[in-house]
């Protein structure tokens, strides 16, 4: 081949190939001839890595500074210098009032970033009282109208503080929040925050519980949503496309990232087709991901993705602000991970898991409690997940320096193989005719399912190793607090309904009617921005599960497409 | 308490007047019988002929992907507007190496579940090849005796050599995809003989037009035979085409008591006994026990001893006789 | 000689659902590719499901195991399809329970007569081999 011998070049490394064969000769008589050894992703492991696996002459091109292009290094020149990644702990069980009193105390714990997680029966587009009581309350907070919001938010300083809501379209928490915003006087303009649930392609693809709507309403919902959040509330991320629910679900970090770029694409192109430019909205996409045990790996995952991302929105879109191609990420601790068996071990699992994530470059972050494998996380176990994070940053000392395993050959070279396998995944689904396509044929299903199966049986094989489950296992006492789930109790469930009925006996009924068929209607004009009028629906005094029927009847009610 | 052998005589009377009346859990019961041949089968199916005739059988096939399932949703709830019960059949292909089965088809079918005017079941073609499983034929009857007016038989869908369907049922609707070339090749090289109704689904994509009238360039090509056959077009997700549809399909069913219609059900039993009789010659001469007479003659037509026609002809002969001794 | 999934000349036949608002299926796709392995016939649903969904799905099918994946919680409402079950009169079937169930709410799934309650990292042969013997009870004695 014409490439010279890139080690020969490299002036810091005299007489490295020598070096190098006297290793290799010392080396394979120590190890079985078949040792290979792969990643996740499908990525074959070298046991060494050196100068002639990354070329630093590429260093400006593929690595560049912090907060410059290609932002591998970062998003933020500062990083965590300027400003620390935020503990974002999803929190959502029992009442509103059970919510509130648990986001005071995590509060008080140095939570910084707000999250709410509403109830299941929330998430598929039911007020309570519509659905069976087993199902209530266990799995996230009980909020139907925006009393409930203002119970929730009581004390919580989400004026200043960002604020995630996981909310599904038709986005009614958002409208909550403005509308509790504007009883208190608060400036709802200038709220800052993410419609964390509103990427409908990777709910569809990997997790139906927030998939309410048939696919074509789904994206007018969504598209009109960024469209008056990004006119009205500019600070606002309305959209965070998400990676987690695809890498739960069994893609591999390589496929989840692909697919959630292909996502963002998708997104990014239906905008442009309806005549925005991408420096108008690009600035507000913010992502979402899963982090798992495997290590390095998610590491490079996140600094290729971050350049990946930033080399797209200029070569496909032709973004010219340099925030439209700032990767900003949440990240959460894969509970897939973590183990029933011996659950005090999850702790270990779970800092390995931050670890990757901060020194992969993520801006807030989610650490699952050690029980998430046998319940919903218990108050005790919630404020250790906390206490990771702070312990990772003030006593580990990880914000320190910034992107600290820049320049390893190892993490160089792997970050360049992930980016690899992510454009394939990226161009395969273009070749499928974009995201939106891929998933509506079952494509990513596929690629998904089959990815889930082959890990398992891995683990069946034990070919892949979990401590406690198929290797090391150990039927003794864990040491663990027996978790118990937390239920709202009846009592508190009968006086939440009573106060549902209350609210909807106390507001002006003829309004509520006239703005929900205002609503209905909007979807009959293509002109019309039927997100205002889920905004104006809400502030009528509409409540959830109203407002999703009358969406519903107006688009259709999503039935997953099942792939086995 | 005794339990009463669910083969016996009384048992089987018990199940077939609780079929015959409508009654869900038996009517699940009778086709598990007849479908895995248990105990009493026989005597089942004997007994209900009396009670058969009433429903018009569909079958509805097409190559994979092109949307069998979903198009069956949507006429059932076409066909339930018009106050018809119907009964499904949906068929899976068997895994070869496993004999495992994922039946999904009833998915798509979901929001007709609780609904009790319409009964689904799952069926694996455990190794059957023709699109069916091996007792078709009477689980059809079982389905026909508990009264429903359409049995719509879901094919697996491997888009050719499914013709053992237009034996089995009143008509054939051949579903297809716009734009796909590739399916009108299927269709050209078998299954468009078997149609009597062409669907063109998913016509709101581009190129349905084109498809249309393509296949009508295809029909026109061929017999004054092929002369009946429609071709409608269907968006099975939204129903649109979906009453005209329905109505092709009620004028069939009112126009099968012509004697055309007759000699074509009749056609069924005998494919059915055909298909049964060629399944048990294939798994004798597979199973032949070494140095047995089908062995031997296993054996000579290898070495090209005895000419392929003989030799079958022969193969028939030693199976009838292990058939007469009683093994 | 026979493989797990095969009941007197019939294979296994196991409804694999979801009831409940949850959606997430990544184990119940998984389950569901093992017991097709085995040589069972499985008939696979979508989540949501209701529980009066179940027993016509089970009543239809005529199956022999229903197994019911449960991430969130929603193991809650199996007590009433077992209730629902056998007011249908397929008090036969075997009822099994896969996912997130705490030690403490075990004794709530047996004692309304759940056959056996599967936790995170219960092996392949464990599943199929449980689901299998299962299986030739229910039909056994349907």
């Amino acid at each position: 081949m014409g490439h010279p011998d890139k080690t020969e070049t490299t002036p810091a490394a005299p007489g490295y190939r020598e070096a190098k064969r006297r290793w290799e000769t010392e080396y394979r008589p120590q190890v079985k001839g078949d040792d290979v050894r792969r990643n996740r992703s499908g990525i074959e492991l070298k046991p060494l890595y050196g100068p002639d696996d990354w070329d630093s002459a590429r260093y400006m091109a593929d690595l560049g500074l912090p907060g410059q292009e290609p932002t591998t290094r970062g998003i933020h020149a500062s990083m965590y210098r300027g400003r620390p990644w935020s503990p974002r702990m999803v929190v959502g069980f029992g009442t509103p009032e059970d919510y509130n009193k648990r986001m005071r105390d995590l509060y008080a714990l140095g939570l910084t970033g707000l999250f709410v997680s509403p109830c299941n029966s929330h998430l598929r587009g039911y007020d309570p009282d519509e659905v069976e009581r087993e199902l209530l309350g266990t799995c996230g907070t009980l909020i139907s109208t925006s009393d409930d919001m203002g119970v929730c938010m009581d004390g919580i300083p989400f004026d200043s503080e960002s604020i995630s809501v996981g909310d599904t379209a038709p986005y009614t928490l958002t409208a909550m929040l403005i509308k509790v915003a504007k009883q208190r006087g608060i400036q709802w303009q200038s709220l800052v925050g993410t419609t964390n649930q509103s990427d409908y392609l990777s709910h569809y693809a990997a997790l139906h519980m927030f998939y309410r709507l048939d696919l074509p309403g789904q994206k007018r919902v969504l598209l009109d949503h960024i469209d008056w959040m990004n006119r009205n509330v500019p600070r606002w991320n309305p959209i965070s496309i998400v990676g987690q629910h695809m890498q739960q679900a069994g893609a591999t970090p390589a496929e989840a990232m692909g697919l959630t770029l292909s996502s963002a694409i998708q997104y990014a192109n239906d905008m442009i087709e309806r005549g925005k430019q991408p420096d108008d909205f690009l600035p507000r996409f913010s992502f979402f991901f899963d982090i798992s045990i495997s290590f390095f790996e998610e590491i490079a995952k996140f600094r290729a993705g971050r350049r990946v991302w930033n080399r797209l929105v200029r070569e496909r879109f032709g973004a010219k602000d340099p925030r439209s191609g700032k990767f900003r990420f949440h990240a959460q601790t894969s509970g897939v991970d973590l183990t029933r068996q011996q659950p005090l071990n999850n702790i270990a699992r779970v800092t390995v898991h931050a670890m990757a994530g901060i020194l992969g470059g993520l801006q807030s972050m989610h650490t699952d409690s050690y029980d998430e494998a046998i319940c919903i996380p218990t108050e005790t176990t919630a404020r250790i997940a906390v206490a990771t994070q702070n312990i990772l940053r003030e006593e580990a000392h990880l914000g320190d320096v910034i992107d600290p395993l820049g320049g390893s050959y190892y993490v160089e070279a792997l970050t360049n193989a992930m980016e690899e396998k992510i454009m394939a995944v990226i161009e395969a689904v273009d070749a499928q005719g974009g995201m939106f396509a891929a998933v509506k044929s079952g494509f990513v299903q596929k690629m998904i399912g089959q990815s889930a199966l082959a890990f398992q049986q891995k683990i069946e094989s034990r070919d892949e190793i979990v401590v406690g489950v198929n290797e090391y296992v150990y039927d003794g006492p864990s040491g663990a607090v027996p978790p118990a789930l937390e239920r709202p109790d009846g009592k508190k469930l009968d006086a939440y309904l009573a106060k549902l009925h209350a609210f909807r006996e106390r507001r002006d009924a003829a309004k509520v009617a006239e703005a929900l068929d205002r609503l209905g209607e909007a979807f009959s004009s293509p002109t019309t921005n039927t997100y205002e009028k889920v905004v104006e629906a809400i502030d009528a005094g509409a409540t959830h599960g109203e407002v999703c029927h009358r969406v519903r009847e107006a688009v259709g009610f999503g039935q997953p497409l099942v792939v086995v | 308490m005794t339990r009463i052998d669910p083969g016996s005589a009384e048992a089987v009377a018990v199940l077939v007047s609780r079929l015959l009346s409508g009654e869900t859990r038996a009517l699940a019961k009778a086709i598990t019988k007849v479908e895995c041949g248990e105990a009493g089968a026989a005597a089942l199916l004997a007994a209900i002929q009396p009670h058969l005739g009433h429903a018009t059988v569909l079958g509805i096939t097409g190559p994979p992907g092109v949307g069998k399932s979903t198009l069956i949703d949507a006429l059932i709830a076409e066909l339930r507007c018009r106050g018809k019960r119907v009964g499904v059949l949906a068929v899976d292909p068997s895994s070869p190496v496993s004999g495992g089965a994922i039946l999904g088809d009833r998915v798509r079918m979901a929001r007709h579940t609780g609904d009790a005017g319409v009964f689904v079941r799952s069926l694996a073609s455990r190794g059957h090849l023709g699109g069916l499983f091996r007792t078709a034929w009477g689980v059809i009857q079982v389905m026909d005796a508990a009264g429903p007016d359409y049995i719509l038989l879901e094919t697996v869908g491997t888009g050719q050599s499914e013709v053992e369907i237009c034996d089995y049922a009143h008509a054939n609707l051949v579903l297809c995809a716009p734009g796909l070339g590739d399916d009108i090749q299927a269709i050209k090289s078998g299954i468009l003989e078997i149609a009597d109704i062409l669907v063109v689904n998913k016509a709101d994509q581009p190129n349905a037009a084109t498809t249309v009238s393509q296949l009508q360039g295809m029909l026109g090509l061929r017999s004054a035979a092929a002369s009946g056959v429609s071709v409608v077009t269907t968006t099975a997700s939204t129903g649109e085409g979906l009453p005209a549809l329905a109505d092709l399909i009620e004028a069939i069913a009112r126009d099968r008591t012509t004697p055309a219609g007759r000699r074509r059900g009749s056609r069924g039993a005998r494919r059915a006994l055909a298909n049964a009789a060629g399944d048990r010659v294939r798994e004798r001469a597979l199973q032949a026990e070494d140095s047995s007479p089908i062995d031997a003659l296993c054996e000579r037509f290898a070495r090209g001893e005895i000419a392929l026609d003989a030799a079958a002809a022969e193969l028939v002969r030693l199976v009838a006789d292990g058939e007469d001794g009683g093994e | 000689m026979s493989s797990p999934g095969l009941q007197g000349g019939r294979p296994a036949k196991v409804l694999v659902t979801k009831i409940g608002f949850d959606g997430h299926d990544r184990g119940s796709r998984i389950v569901a590719a093992f017991l097709r392995d085995a040589g069972m016939e499985v008939v696979y649903t979508g989540p949501w499901q209701t529980v009066e969904n179940v027993v016509n799905l089970a009543l239809q099918e005529d199956v022999d195991v229903i197994g019911i994946s449960s991430l969130a919680t929603d193991h809650l409402i199996v007590p009433k399809l077992m209730e629902a079950l056998k007011t249908a009169g397929l008090g036969h079937i075997a009822v099994v329970v896969g996912g997130i169930v705490p030690d403490s709410e075990v004794g709530l799934l047996t004692d309304a007569g759940v056959a056996y309650v599967f936790h995170p990292g219960a092996s392949r042969d464990q599943i199929v081999n449980t689901i299998s013997g299962l299986a030739a009870n229910a039909r056994a004695s349907a």
